[in-house]
This record gives C-alpha cells, sequence and structure tokens, in this order.
C-alpha cells in the first residue's frame, strides 16, 4: 500500500496539473503465422499524442476498429505499448523493459475501467457485494476497509439503499442500474483516472443519459480525469471540455468539442459529422453525403495521410505521399492534415 | 443553425404523395394483444395496441428496450414462440383481416410475399456456405416457384437498389463488410416486392458513416419502390431519416401515434417528451434529462397509467386506465388530453 500511494503523493508537490501525458504511443499486435512466422503487424494505435489535466474530461471518437479500445487498453496499462512515452501523474512509464511490468501494475492501480457493455460487463453468477468484493481482495484492500469502500461507491452511483442491493444479482437490476454497478466498481480502489468505453450504443437514450451524468457529477465531486470513448459525436459536448477524433490509428483532430462541431479543421470529421442525423422531420426529405470507400486496413495503412483515398480536398503528389504532422492553426485546436500547411505551425502538444 | 452545410442533395417528394394516394391504409392493427407465459406469471408485452399505416408511408417504432416493439412486430407477421399466452386481435393487410387466415394462407399469401421483416441482428444470421446472391434469391426459388434466371436477375435488381456491387452476388458472408452484410438482407426482405417490409433495429450495430448509407439505400427504395416500412429502433435521431411518422411505445402499451414533424419537435405523451429530451443534438444547444427510475415490470403492470410513477405531469386522473385520445391527427394514451 505505502509504495502503491507514493507517486501521486510526490506529484501533489510539484503542482503539475497534468495528470496524463502520451507522446507517440504506438500499440502494435504482430500478426503470426502458424503460430510463430510474423507476417506483419496490425497498428492499431500509431503515434498518439495528447494530455489530459486533473479533473479533466475527455472524448475520443471514432469508427469501429480505428483504434479507440486499444489506446485506452494501453493507457490503463492492460495492453503493453510498442513504442512512445507515457507519463502519469508525473510518473514516466514503460522505460526499460524490467521496470514495464511494475509501472503497469502501478497503473491499473491508479484507473478505474468502466466496459459500458449492457449484457456481460458484470458476471451473472454472483451478486453485487460479490463483484464489488473481487477487486478489493485482489487488491489486497484490508478487511476492515473493503466493507466502507464498497458502501461508498454504492453511495456514489446512487444505488441506495445500500443493503437493499447488495445481495442483488445483476439479472435483477434494469440495464441502468447494471451500468451503475460497473461505475461504482470502477470507484473503488479510488483512482485518478476513470476510462469509460462504449461500444456501439445498444443502451436507451435515457438510460445513457443517466450514466453519462452520474459519470460527469463524480468526477467534477473529486476532480478525477475521464476519458470517454463514443461513436457518437453527438453527445462528445454535453460531458467533456475536449474530443479527439480518431481515425486509423491516430489522432488526426483534438480541441474544445465546439471548436471540433462548429470550426471543424479536418476533412474527415467533416465527413463524420455531416453523416450524423439531429431528429429533425426534415430528414427524410434529403440524402446524407457520405464519403466513398471504407476505413483503411490497418496492417497495410496508405502511404500519406491515411483518409487521402476518400478525401474530398486531396492535394496529389503531397497527401498521398507524406504522412501529415500536427498543425496547429487555431491555438489549441490540432489537426494532421496537409490543408493547414500554411496557416498552422506545426504543434508542439 | 449549420444545417445547409449538413445535407445532400434534395430529394423530390412529389412520389411520396402519390404513393399515399392510395385507398385505404395499407395496414391497420386493432386492439392486438400478444402475452407470453414465463415461469414466473404472465408477460403482457403487447396490450391493446391499435394504429394504421398508409400507403408508401413509413413509421418509426420507438420506445426503450424491453417495451414490445418485437413483439408487436411478431404479433403483426405471427411469427409466434411456443410460450403464447394470448393472441388475439384484429390485423388487416389492404382491407382484409389476416388474423382470420389459417396459418396455411398465413404463410403462403402473406409472410415474405406481402409482408417481410429484417430480424434484429439478422445479419449475423447469414449462412456461412452459400453465397449471398443465392441466399438473396432463394424466398423467390422456393415460395414462389420463380425460373432460375429470373430470380438472379431479380436479386441482381434488389442488390443494386440496396447498393450492393453485382459482383458481391459470388460472395459468402464472411467476405463481407458488416454494412455490406446488412444491405444483402435488406435486400431479401425486398426480394419479393412485399407491400410492407418491417426493419428490426437495422442499423444499431453498426458506424455512423455505414448506417448513413444504409439509411440513404432505404430512401431510395422508398422513392423508388413505393413500399410501406416499419422501422423499429430505439435510436431516435436515425428513426427521422426515414420516418413519416412515430408510433411510440411504453410498458407493452402504445402510448402516442403521431406525424414525424409533430413527435420529432413536440410530441404529446409526457414520455415521449422525456425520451426526446434525453437525445443528444449535435447543432442545436440543449439541455439533456433523462428518466428516473424504471418502466414497470411486464409481469404484472400497475393499475392506471403504465407511465404514472416516473411522470412529471401526474395528476388523480392518471389512478385510472387512460385510452387513447384523439388529439388532432394525432392519438395519445393520456389523460392529459381528455376532451371537456
Ligand atoms: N489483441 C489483438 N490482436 C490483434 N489485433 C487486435 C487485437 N486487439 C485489437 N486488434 C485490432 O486492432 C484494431 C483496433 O481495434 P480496437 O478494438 O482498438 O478498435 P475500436 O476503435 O475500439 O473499435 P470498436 O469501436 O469496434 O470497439 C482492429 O483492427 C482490431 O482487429
Ligand atoms: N418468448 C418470450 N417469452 C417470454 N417473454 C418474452 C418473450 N419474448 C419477449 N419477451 C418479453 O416481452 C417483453 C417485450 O420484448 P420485446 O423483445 O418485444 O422488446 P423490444 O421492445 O423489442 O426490446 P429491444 O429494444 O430490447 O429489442 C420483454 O419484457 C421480453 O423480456
Ligand atoms: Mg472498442
Ligand atoms: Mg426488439
Amino acid at each position: 500500500m505505502k509504495t502503491k500511494t507514493m507517486p501521486s503523493l510526490m506529484v501533489e508537490e510539484t503542482e503539475d496539473r497534468t495528470l496524463l501525458a502520451v507522446k507517440d504511443l504506438r500499440t502494435w499486435f504482430e500478426l503470426k503465422r502458424w503460430g510463430f512466422i510474423s507476417v506483419g503487424f496490425v497498428r492499431a494505435v500509431d503515434g498518439v499524442s495528447f494530455d489530459l489535466k486533473r479533473g479533466e474530461a475527455v472524448t475520443i471518437v471514432g469508427e469501429s476498429g480505428s483504434g479507440k479500445t486499444t489506446l485506452l487498453r494501453t493507457i490503463l496499462g492492460l495492453a503493453r505499448p510498442t513504442g512512445g512515452e507515457m507519463f502519469f501523474a508525473g510518473r514516466r512509464l514503460n522505460g526499460d523493459r524490467g521496470q514495464m511490468e511494475r509501472d503497469l501494475t502501478w497503473l491499473r492501480w491508479q484507473t478505474g475501467f468502466v466496459q459500458q457493455d449492457p449484457y456481460g460487463a458484470l458476471a451473472p453468477f454472483m451478486n453485487i457485494r460479490r463483484i464489488l468484493m473481487e477487486p478489493l481482495i485482489i487488491n489486497k484492500v484490508n478487511k476492515a476497509e473493503r466493507e466502507q469502500r464498497i458502501r461508498e461507491s454504492l453511495e456514489e452511483v446512487r444505488l441506495i439503499p445500500v443493503d437493499e442491493f447488495l445481495p442483488k444479482f445483476p439479472h435483477m437490476l434494469s440495464g441502468g442500474q447494471q451500468q451503475r454497478v460497473v461505475v461504482a466498481r470502477a470507484l473503488l480502489l479510488h483512482p485518478m483516472l476513470i476510462a469509460a468505453d462504449e461500444p456501439v450504443s445498444m443502451l436507451d437514450a435515457s438510460v445513457r443519459v443517466e450514466i453519462l451524468e452520474l459519470m460527469s457529477r463524480i468526477q467534477k465531486t473529486h476532480q478525477l480525469g475521464v476519458i470517454y470513448i463514443t461513436h457518437d459525436l453527438s453527445s462528445v459536448r454535453y460531458f467533456s471540455e475536449r474530443a479527439f477524433v480518431m481515425y486509423a490509428g491516430k489522432l488526426v483532430e483534438k480541441a474544445e468539442c465546439k471548436e471540433i462541431v462548429h470550426n471543424t479543421l479536418h476533412p474527415y470529421t467533416q465527413v463524420l459529422l455531416r453523416a450524423i442525423p439531429d431528429p429533425e422531420p426534415e430528414n427524410v426529405a434529403q440524402m446524407r453525403d457520405i464519403p466513398a470507400g471504407e476505413p483503411p486496413s490497418l496492417i497495410h495503412p496508405p502511404s500519406g495521410c491515411r483518409f487521402h483515398p476518400r478525401c474530398p480536398h486531396i492535394i496529389e503528389g503531397l497527401c498521398d505521399v507524406d504522412e501529415p504532422p500536427e498543425f496547429e492553426p487555431i491555438p489549441g485546436h490540432f489537426v494532421e492534415c496537409w490543408l493547414y500547411k500554411d496557416n498552422g505551425s506545426p504543434g508542439t502538444e | 443553425m449549420t444545417r445547409s452545410t449538413s445535407r445532400g442533395a434534395q430529394l423530390a417528394t412529389d412520389t411520396v404523395e402519390d404513393l399515399t394516394r392510395g385507398d385505404g391504409p395499407i395496414l391497420k392493427v386493432e386492439e392486438l394483444f400478444l402475452y407470453f407465459r414465463a415461469s414466473y406469471g404472465v408477460v403482457q408485452a403487447v396490450a391493446d395496441a391499435s394504429f394504421e399505416l398508409g400507403r408508401g408511408r413509413t413509421v418509426a417504432l420507438l420506445g426503450e428496450s424491453g417495451c414490445g416493439k418485437t413483439s408487436l412486430a411478431r404479433a403483426i407477421l405471427r411469427l409466434l414462440p411456443r410460450n403464447v399466452e394470448t393472441y388475439r386481435g384484429r390485423v388487416f393487410l389492404d382491407g382484409r383481416d389476416i388474423m382470420k387466415f389459417s396459418d396455411e394462407r398465413f404463410r403462403r399469401e402473406v409472410r415474405w410475399r406481402e409482408i417481410s421483416m429484417v430480424s434484429q441482428a439478422a445479419m449475423n444470421a447469414l449462412n456461412p456456405v452459400l453465397k449471398v446472391g443465392f441466399q438473396v434469391a432463394e424466398p423467390l426459388l422456393l415460395n414462389h416457384k420463380t425460373g432460375k434466371q429470373e430470380a438472379y436477375d431479380r436479386a441482381r435488381d434488389v442488390f443494386r437498389v440496396v447498393g450492393v456491387p453485382q459482383d458481391f452476388m459470388n460472395r459468402y458472408a464472411f467476405e463481407l463488410s458488416g454494412g455490406m452484410r446488412q444491405r444483402v438482407i435488406i435486400a431479401m426482405a425486398l426480394i419479393t416486392s412485399p407491400s410492407l417490409v418491417i426493419l428490426d433495429e437495422p442499423t444499431s450495430a453498426l458506424d455512423v458513416l455505414t448506417q448513413a448509407g444504409i439509411m440513404n439505400a432505404l430512401k431510395k427504395i422508398k422513392h423508388e419502390l413505393g413500399q410501406s416500412f416499419m422501422l423499429i429502433t430505439h435510436d431516435i435521431a436515425t428513426s427521422s431519416e426515414l420516418a413519416d411518422e412515430v408510433v411510440c411505445m411504453y410498458a407493452g402499451q402504445i402510448v402516442e401515434h403521431s406525424k414525424a414533424e409533430r413527435f420529432y419537435r413536440e410530441p404529446l405523451h409526457p414520455y415521449a417528451e422525456k425520451l426526446m429530451a434525453s437525445v443528444p443534438t449535435l447543432r442545436e444547444d440543449k439541455r439533456l434529462d433523462f428518466i428516473p427510475g424504471q418502466p414497470p415490470s411486464l409481469f404484472d403492470p400497475p393499475a392506471g397509467c403504465r407511465f404514472a410513477e416516473r411522470c412529471h405531469k401526474r395528476f388523480e386522473r392518471c389512478a385510472e386506465d387512460p385510452p387513447l385520445f384523439v388529439h388532432g391527427d394525432e392519438t395519445v394514451r393520456c389523460w392529459l388530453y381528455e376532451k371537456g
């Protein structure tokens, strides 16, 4: 216990507002034939940089397979990065190989994971007490403290009276209540960062808002960092300050949510926004404008910019040849796109 | 608002009006009930459903998970599980009461031929060892005794309509992306030229861009072929891409049936109002809201209005069961709309 709390104490002394900093992070999966001959890599996360302040909420949005879950798992210490640097609460992670395992274990301690899968995030044969007890036992929290923590976190997610919920099994709870148990579990170890992964949303709109609002409240009261993953751009600005748009393993645009929506820079983000309907009766009379083609292979990504084969604004001889660096045409608004080569100095986030 | 930049080509709307000028409604449902027997009681999945749908029109069937949307569709199409406890009511297709048909006649004349359905998660149910072209042509070959050549020609037609390249006819399901598989499933539902197509969550497992592509394809079909659609979904924003009108269900009952213009802007029923308030919008600023509590059990629904317990507009009258009130062009199951 002692060693585990030390690093965060250290940081408070340095007064650093940065909770997480990620630089050129890469997580590749090796593809093997017959189990041992390497035939290439799936570049699920390929050169990602960003930072997250204490108490800040950001959303990562992107299509299926763009690498969102892999990025999150790497940040949470659940997947081993292939390259790049990570700093968490002022501590540098994944240095040399021997150190890495210990670092990742420490990282898992500081973070909570909300798997937003309404069918299967909770073991069906365990009651709520047991579900919440498990991580406390694994992480060697002492007996006296366990009960206290379970109660605290259930109250936090408003599953009250607590005694009524403790003996229940997941199937006795509504979808929204199950989700709240998942949030309670993520809070048990008093993390500094919570990450929520929402797969293609199967949750009802109302339940989803309820959970997001709950997380948002907890984030504010405890000054937690929150990383929230979604497919749904329309929901991002309600619950986070900044949004990152992910395409084929890269964060192609990073900015405040209202900038992303109202001052969209990257052609991919523009395409994504055009495809999203608001619930309006006029929608029936119009076709939506969508690009041809499909997301690229992560094993053999296109040369140059990964979006160039589908991009309406391609600059021949540049976009299909050189990978765009990150530009910052507007302060705090980063974009990996050659269109901004003249009005943005290469960013330095 | 940045609406103008977010729109593609304007569709001609005159074709739609022509199609709605048919005689009677294509579908009329009256007092339809479907209850299931379960180990600890009877599940009242569909209770007293009544609505009608005009020719060439699309109705979105909305409501939260478990409210009975799929059950209502199955009741219309008589696709019933073994544990049915109650199944009664009237279903008129083009004026004929198809509830009176024998199972044999229903299978021969109605299912697939007149009404087809794309089931929830059907795209994962394609046969892995048969080419998708054959699977699409199959309903014609089996039920309609169409010649092979003709069936394949027709399959090629529907592939074009749903936007799947012709050479995909010779592929297997695993060789297609999720979006393409879903289009193949829709092609299958269209091949017999049914007058009503029921789509149960056709895009909810797909990406935004794929979803938009499929909605475009469905819009095109609606205009080119003039079919009526019943679109079941819990994705309210996406439903507005296709819906001319909306049927909203809560706890096994239809609580509102309104024109799209009404429902998406200013729905009548307090439940629908809250439901709309929980939908995030991209272009417009609004405060998101949610409905506290949870829907009642369908084993033992409360007496009186089923939404009363969670309703912000509840009053004494709500202790009694509200009927469907007619309010202008709309119907709504709520005492607030009782006349006089
Ligand atoms: N353990 C693994 N081994 C090999 N490839 C993997 C592994 N995990 C993920 N991938 C691949 O990495 C890519 C990114 O996957 P990831 O799950 O991160 O995407 P995602 O953006 O979370 O998608 P979704 O929105 O569908 O959840 C995919 O092509 C996936 O197949
Ligand atoms: N065969 C069955 N036997 C018993 N109960 C059933 C059966 N099929 C459905 N139900 C119950 O009937 C109710 C309505 O289910 P239905 O599948 O129609 O809901 P739905 O609105 O389609 O939900 P979803 O959006 O999750 O698909 C649910 O409570 C469900 O558990
Ligand atoms: Mg994922
Ligand atoms: Mg259903």
